[in-house]
């Protein structure tokens, strides 16, 4: 479905283009259309780097990507969930769940239990909301705004309103997942690039990435072509609530304590990574890759700021301003011109 | 309109039973705090304030949360003032917000205690007294720490240092940022405050702050944290990066975790300031108020200092 998007809007913008100038144009316009994005990113890349040098300092880099993941792979689940025409506003709130529960069983029944309990019981959440939705069809936002202070609800009912902290954090292997590194690279980079390759794979490669696709795209017409559109939504949480549980692990491995509130409000910035990585709100269109450059660009305008080290009441406007900046330019791209009267 | 009126005619009705039951000689406050379980310290602050009013057989005391949320604690206000309550205590969500609430509750002559975080000024008339810690000290006795460790280490004459504020707008966050800015340059002239960003009273946020500062500065000698969260952050970034040992890390409101690492050798310093302490002090208020007795308006409890030196004489915070 993105790919027939994608063409379509390209061949839109060639003819246009077509008839104002040759060929190379017509090109050069077609990368920019599917990749506007990426062209935003670099230019926000270079802009920083002649800020300050140290921006693209390896150090830093790999600095940033490590911090960056924790809501990158977060990201690549609500990417499902969007594609398939649905909203996911809980995630923020079910990674402090998953963080706070995985930090207190570690110390009450070991790292090696502790991790698949967690995981199973975010899965159930992911189940429950996956039904709601998918089963009961109710309005995801509805549901996953409900969902967003239930959990934080049972969160706070868990850990008592505690900070939770591990008590042995020398001693614990449990670290290994937010702190270590293989070859160089930080485990929370391998843990982001491993699950982005399996699930742009599924997403793009698979009848069921189609089946996705389909239902956020036209979901009468995929459900008399026979596909089963409950299940695939259902699927879709049930994937964002296995990210959201990997979020919350390298969360909590990485920091070894946490606060109630540590996802608090990162449902936003999710999606705000996943929108301006292209997917469409309204469903059907996007990519798992988009999303990773989303949550980049999110990732070194935070970083970025803070180098240039710009005072940080500007900060806050300065982002959203970059943001919609890039949103701005990926439009344009498609387009082929930077504004137009009729969209 | 009906649905508010019944329900006030409801609590005030649950409340004439309770008055009835509890006795004429009884105080009666009530507490509407700002948003309980949201943190270790506000959850720790509720306990002590139930339990403080329990052990006291003159108090009954109604004790609601406003979550967080500016409306709710306006309603609750309204709902304490319906059910004249003897003084109420606040935990104010916004120092500007619950102004005109709080001066409805004076109109109606309930005496107010703010706790913890002052209102804005322009609500002081209606306070009859403050009960919290003195954040603007705390921000200086901070700035006395940091400086005492330089000069033991000899490098009070270039030692350059960070800050990492608490979440901006926030009343503590910017006393305490004011008592470190301006205490720093009066006992170590030398010492430079290269930046202050803002950690928002977050682990992981402060964190990424750090890590960022890191890489910017090569020379850091000093980390100057809000709270001991944020600042246990910023020395789990500094560790990953292996400079830890090279920094000096003060904090403020000494957590379980700063206590440790402090414990650890790792953190220098902190300011002991116990939710137990401040719910007492909060109640002890109140009650001094209510009979009539000479409260000071600011009525600070102690916030000491506590380092590896002298952490032997504290017991470890339960938050």
């Amino acid at each position: 479905m993105s790919e027939t998007t994608d063409t379509g809007g390209t061949r839109a913008q060639g003819a246009r283009e077509g008839r104002m100038s040759g060929l190379s144009k017509e090109k050069i316009g077609g990368i920019l259309a599917r990749q506007g994005i990426l062209v935003a990113f670099v230019l926000f890349m270079v802009g920083f780097a002649l800020a300050n040098q140290r921006f693209i300092a390896p150090d830093n880099v790999l600095g940033v990507i490590r911090s960056s993941a924790i809501l990158g792979v977060m990201a690549l689940g609500v990417t499902f969930v969007v594609i398939s025409g649905n909203l996911d506003l809980s995630v923020g709130s079910m990674m402090s769940f998953s963080t706070i529960v995985v930090l207190d069983l570690h110390d009450q029944i070991g790292p090696a239990l502790a991790i698949p309990a967690m995981f199973g019981l975010t899965l159930l959440i992911g189940a429950v909301i996956g039904f709601l939705v998918g089963y009961l069809r109710l309005n995801s936002l509805i549901v996953t705004l409900g969902m967003l202070s239930a959990i934080h609800g049972l969160t706070l009912t868990w850990s008592g309103g505690q900070n939770m902290d591990i008590a042995d954090k020398e001693g614990t292997w449990f670290s290994v997942f937010g702190q270590g590194s293989v070859l160089g690279i930080p485990v929370p980079i391998l843990i982001f690039a491993g699950l982005a390759v399996v699930l742009g794979l599924i997403l793009a490669k698979t009848p069921f990435g189609r089946k996705v696709y389909a239902v956020g795209g036209n979901g009468v017409a995929a459900t008399f072509s026979g596909v089963r559109r409950a299940r695939v939504v259902f699927m879709c949480y049930l994937a964002s609530s296995f990210c959201v549980a990997t979020a919350g692990l390298i969360q909590a491995s990485r920091s070894l304590g946490s606060q109630n509130t540590v996802g608090q409000g990162m449902e936003l910035e999710v999606l705000a990574a996943v929108i301006l990585g292209g997917a469409s709100l309204l469903g059907g269109s996007g990519t798992i890759f988009k999303t990773v450059i989303g949550v980049l660009i999110l990732g070194f305008i935070k970083n970025g700021l803070l180098l240039v080290g710009l005072q940080f009441y500007v900060q806050y406007t300065v982002t959203w301003v970059i943001i919609i900046l890039a949103v701005w330019l990926d439009i344009a791209a498609k387009r082929g011109r930077l504004w137009s009267p009729i969209a | 309109m009906t649905l508010r009126k019944t329900f006030a005619a409801t609590t005030a009705a649950a409340a004439l039973v309770c008055a009835g039951a509890a006795g004429a000689e009884t105080m009666r406050i009530g507490i509407t705090q700002n948003n309980v379980g949201v943190d270790s310290y506000q959850t720790t602050y509720e306990k002590a304030f139930i339990a403080a009013a329990e052990a006291n057989p003159d108090v009954e005391v109604v004790v609601l949360d406003a979550g967080g949320d500016v409306a709710r604690q306006i309603a609750q206000m309204e709902d304490l003032i319906q059910q004249e309550v003897d003084a109420i205590i606040i935990w104010p969500t916004n120092g500007e917000a619950v102004i005109p609430a709080v001066r409805k509750a004076s109109q109606a002559d309930i005496p107010v205690i703010v706790t913890n975080s002052n209102i804005a000024e322009a609500g002081f008339d209606f306070v009859a007294s403050f009960s919290g810690p003195d954040n603007i000290t705390q921000g200086s006795r901070s700035a006395e720490i940091m400086c005492d460790r330089f000069k033991a280490l000899g490098i009070e004459n270039e030692a350059r240092v960070v800050q990492i504020s608490g979440q901006p707008g926030y009343t503590t966050a910017i006393e305490r940022a004011k008592g470190f800015e301006d205490r720093l340059p009066e006992v170590c002239p030398n010492v430079t405050l290269v930046e202050t960003q803002p950690g928002d009273w977050n682990r992981e946020k402060s964190q990424q702050v750090m890590e960022a500062f890191l890489v910017k500065y090569d020379d850091i000698d000093g980390v100057y944290a809000g709270d001991d969260n944020m600042g246990v952050g910023a020395l789990n970034a500094a560790k990953a990066a292996g400079r830890a040992g090279d920094i000096t890390f003060v904090g403020a409101t000494n957590f379980a975790v700063g206590y440790e690492a402090m414990a650890a050798g790792e953190y220098w310093g902190s300011i002991y300031q116990s939710p137990v302490d401040d719910a007492e002090a909060a109640l002890q208020t109140a009650i001094d108020v209510l009979n009539d007795e000479d409260v000071p308006f600011l009525n600070y409890f102690d916030t000491p200092k506590i380092t590896q030196d002298n952490m032997g004489e504290f017991t470890k915070p339960v938050f």
